[in-house]
């Protein structure tokens, strides 16, 4: 009987560590992706793309170990909120993964382009910020760190501050050359898609709160001014 | 509940038991070190005894002959001051491998597939600083990046010697490199190997420094360069017997040199900060001496400008912080330098120190309209703080531009701006400076009132807190939520 029950804890920190996998995965090709595009680097861009099939598979298995174990194990209180919550954890990362090959994908048609260096840089910028709150996260989560996950989660303001101005740069540099279209579309969309994964940084940081505390993050976020007094 | 507890009652825990096995392991390990440190010193084979053993270090030796000078040297220092190798007690070969500078560790692992299987047996205080795990944690506790890992299993499971690049991030970018070797197996037949990390950060810099200094010189310099080629054009041909407009373009060319001059002068000074941003000052500064010399300094650029200081100073003594003077002056420089550009004629510049501060404190917003946003945030906000509010009384900074202040050469007035001659590095430079001293920096603006800068830098820890608290009570009185009025209005 004793092996079981051992058996059970050790899935248990099997089905953590594959997620912490998956994080150190998703957190490179994040990191790796905005390298690829603030220094043109081709073949760094299309690695992303091809890793991201490995982000793939473990998301699912980490699923599948996930809902395996729910199914035999019948995990309750704290055990059951780590699995629910190496669940969501995944999918969470695996939509990071996926933001992050778009991101190269766009590097490769740019890379045809003339550079657009001043856009290139201050992107660059909001993509290590975005990078940075992915690492915190995930540090939070791997330590269990609960002050560190509610200043990621508190902080999401930085970066769409970022993309509203990047957003309004971009806008005037159209208008003022409409040669430069094409690219600054995409580098739209490499801003968004950045946003994006910073805003899956946050939900991260609410899954280790629950995870931690069994209780949700208050849904409404602070939002500009009001922010800063909790910080 | 991740990685660090052992998670549930029920679950195994690997580690316990393995303290008594890592023993035996680090004094392998220490072994090992000491002889290359013996081989790397100079090859000290006059010890008869360590040449049998010298043989076994060739082949470390063979890699770690080309670089680490820190490395070579400390183990230098360790091998004259200690007695050969064998004879050295368990206690010193631990201590050895506890105070080498390169973060150092021994992985061990049963099973390919388990991942978490795979612990931390031992970890040196400069790896154990590096990760801020205990020894025998999860590996993945501290690291997870994919190339690591798979560096660590071939040597683990494939017997495989490897290296790879990893940068740690954070605030701080680190760059090392990683080479994991493999060890013989531990007495339950798990398989084991050493990590060890070398930093990487200084040719990384360099490197990158070379790259973004000519890529922005050439950019920014064309500019003014190529209004310097008009002119000379001009004067050669139509103007060249017009004494007045000859005068006056001569003007505006030396102070287009003196433009470039400048901004030439910001990038060497930011290459210079960036080379040195992950190595922490160790001086004492006093900030009230820093901000009173700074301000004197400044007095006759204000008076030109006509604009006045409003200056409020925490007592000599009670704003003593660890930096770098010369550094900490520019910092406080560049801000009041800002801020009598923005003022403008007739305007006020009000000039803040105060002293044991939380961060919270430090960056507490102080007009209940102002927009707020930290621009740079310290890694570990444990601490007390000394901060410094520059602020002016000019239009204020729209809050779209607040985010990318620091960014280099990003121009509030967009790329034309010619009436305000900045090199448009003065922020980045402050960012850089902050960072390396472990502080702070954040910008409040509200329209037509103004923005003001505070930086906050890590108090030397030598003033007792509660002599500290009591001399800044007015301030903790207020608290934070409150707005207070600026100490000049």
């Amino acid at each position: 009987m004793e092996h079981t029950v051992k058996a059970y804890g050790e899935e248990l920190n099997n089905l953590t560590a594959d997620v912490v996998r998956l994080g150190g995965l998703a957190e490179a090709q994040v990191t790796d992706s905005v390298v690829a595009f603030a220094r043109r680097d081709l073949a760094l861009a299309q690695l992303v793309i091809e890793r991201d099939e490995k982000l793939d598979s473990l998301e699912a298995e980490i699923e599948r170990k996930a809902i395996r174990l729910i199914a035999l194990r019948q995990p309750v209180a704290q055990d059951l909120r780590r699995t629910v919550a190496a669940m969501k954890f995944a999918m969470q990362l695996e939509r990071c993964g996926d933001l992050a090959k778009n991101i190269s994908k766009r590097c490769l048609v740019l890379a045809e382009a003339e550079p657009l260096t001043p856009l290139t840089r201050s992107i660059e910028r909001m993509g290590n910020l975005v990078a940075g709150r992915l690492k915190d996260v995930l540090d939070a989560y791997t330590t269990s760190n609960l002050d560190r996950a509610v200043a990621v989660w508190a902080r999401d303001d930085e970066v769409d501050e970022h993309y509203n101005s990047l957003f309004r740069e971009l806008l005037t540099y159209m208008m003022a050359d409409p040669r430069t279209i094409n690219s600054c579309a995409h580098l739209l969309f490499i801003a968004k898609n950045l946003e994006r994964i910073g805003d899956h940084a946050t939900n991260l940081a609410e899954i280790v709160y629950f995870e931690i505390t069994g209780e949700e993050l208050i849904s409404e976020r602070p939002k500009g001014d009001a922010l800063q007094r909790v910080l | 509940m991740p990685l660090l507890q052992p998670q549930s009652p029920i679950a195994p825990n690997l580690s316990r038991g393995a303290s008594a096995r890592a023993w035996a392991l680090v004094v392998a390990l220490s072994v090992g070190l000491v002889v290359l440190g013996l081989t790397v010193a100079g090859r000290l084979a006059a010890e008869p005894a360590a040449a049998a053993i010298l043989c076994l270090g060739a082949v470390s030796a063979l890699v770690w002959l080309a670089g680490a000078p820190a490395l070579k040297a400390a183990l230098a220092k360790e091998a004259e001051a200690a007695p050969p190798a064998a004879g050295l007690p368990a206690e010193a070969l631990m201590e050895v491998a506890e105070g080498l500078p390169d973060p150092v560790l021994v992985i061990s692992g049963h099973d390919q597939g388990d991942f978490a299987g795979r612990r931390i047996l031992f970890a040196n205080l400069a790896a154990r600083d590096l990760f801020r795990v205990p020894s025998e944690a999860m590996l993945l506790t501290a690291v997870r990046n994919p190339e690591v890992l798979e560096v660590v299993d071939e040597a683990l499971f494939a017997g495989i010697e490897g290296q790879t690049a990893y940068e740690a991030g954070g605030v701080q970018d680190r760059y090392w490199n990683v080479l994991a070797k493999p060890m013989a197996p531990g007495p339950e037949g798990h398989c084991r190997a050493l990590l060890v990390l070398r930093d990487q950060t200084d040719a990384r810099r360099n490197e990158r420094m070379r790259a973004d200094f000519l890529a922005n010189a050439s950019h920014e310099l064309r500019t003014p360069l190529a209004s310097l080629a008009g002119f000379i054009d001009t004067l050669r041909g139509h103007a060249k017997d017009d004494p007045k407009a000859r005068d006056r373009f001569l003007e505006i060319m030396a102070a287009q040199a003196w433009r470039m001059a400048r901004l030439i002068e910001d990038l060497m000074s930011l290459s210079r900060i960036e080379l040195n941003e992950h190595i922490r000052p160790s001086d004492t500064v006093d900030l009230t001496l820093a901000v009173s010399d700074v301000v004197d300094a400044m007095g006759p650029q204000a008076q030109g400008a006509g604009v006045a200081f409003d200056i409020s100073c925490a007592p000599k003594g009670s704003a003593a912080v660890t930096g770098d003077r010369d550094q900490i002056v520019q910092v406080i420089q560049n801000l009041i330098d800002n801020a009598i550009k923005y003022a403008g004629r007739g305007g006020r510049v009000s000039i803040e120190l105060t002293g044991s501060l939380t961060t919270e404190d430090a960056v507490a917003l102080r007009k209940p309209h102002a927009a707020r946003l930290s621009l740079l945030t310290p890694d570990h906000a444990d601490e007390r703080y000394a901060a410094i509010r520059v602020g002016d009384s000019g239009p204020g900074i729209k809050r779209e531009h607040l985010p990318r202040l620091t960014e280099r050469f990003y121009r509030v007035e967009g790329q034309k701006s010619g009436e305000r001659l900045g090199t448009g590095l003065g922020l980045a430079i402050v960012k850089h400076i902050m960072n390396r001293h472990h502080g702070g920096l954040a910008v409040e603006s509200a329209a037509g009132e103004g923005a003001t800068f505070v930086v906050y830098f890590p108090m030397t820890r030598s003033i007792p807190p509660e002599l500290a608290v009591s001399l800044t009570g007015e301030h903790s009185e207020a608290g934070p939520q409150i707005a207070l009025p600026t100490a000049s209005s």
